[in-house]
């Protein structure tokens, strides 16, 4: 899982039926600079995820990426490939 | 599979129902360099691995699936603490 901060969420009009009523965030992924620094700063390339945990704008989440991002709504076949798994509360960095 | 370093621990009271109870930890992917890769990953450990450790991951979900059910999102896992790494021809090595 890679880490992402939740910039806003995306509202489709039309879609494929397995997205009704599903929620997508747009994350902006963490690098460890500006996550050793606190700085609220994302630096990666922005992507779109499920969440199902209710992520809000600002939070930190992790986030799987590939075949297992779809895993969750087994065993309907779902075009995920990015899902929020963890909420963030806090990390301890050790270096 | 790839090697990283152990850089810290995360904690998510918010999860998926299927990750309850799973150790977190920030890993730093390592480069054959030695270099670390810009951005951090959070990977699952049931082998207690310490922090500043290399460790190997896998990428693969099978094993998550096999601990954690078939709706599990869970990908990233440690298999194994790394003692020693050896690449003579590297400039610099991964130091374990």
């Amino acid at each position: 899982m890679r880490l992402g901060i939740v910039r806003g969420h995306v509202v489709l009009n039309s879609a494929v039926a397995a997205f009704r009523s599903k929620t997508l965030v747009v994350l902006e992924p963490v690098t460890m600079e500006n996550l050793s620094a606190a700085n609220g700063l994302g630096g990666g390339k922005a992507l779109v995820a499920i969440d199902e945990l209710g992520a809000a704008k600002g939070q930190m989440v992790a986030f799987t990426e590939g075949r297992e991002a779809a895993n969750p709504f087994w065993p309907d076949a779902v075009p995920v490939d990015a899902y929020c798994s963890l909420i963030i509360d806090s990390i301890n960095i050790h270096s | 599979m790839f090697l990283a370093r152990i850089s810290g621990t995360v904690v998510a009271a918010t999860k998926h129902p299927t990750l309850e109870g799973c150790r977190f930890l920030l890993a730093e992917r390592i480069e054959s360099d030695g270099s670390t890769a810009p951005e951090p990953i959070v990977i699952i450990d049931w082998l207690g691995a310490a922090s500043g450790s290399t460790v190997l991951v896998s990428t693969d979900g099978d094993i998550a699936r096999t601990r954690l059910g078939n709706t599990t999102p869970a990908r990233m896992v440690v298999v194994g603490i790394v003692d020693a790494v050896q690449m003579p021809e590297s400039a610099h090595g991964v130091k374990a």
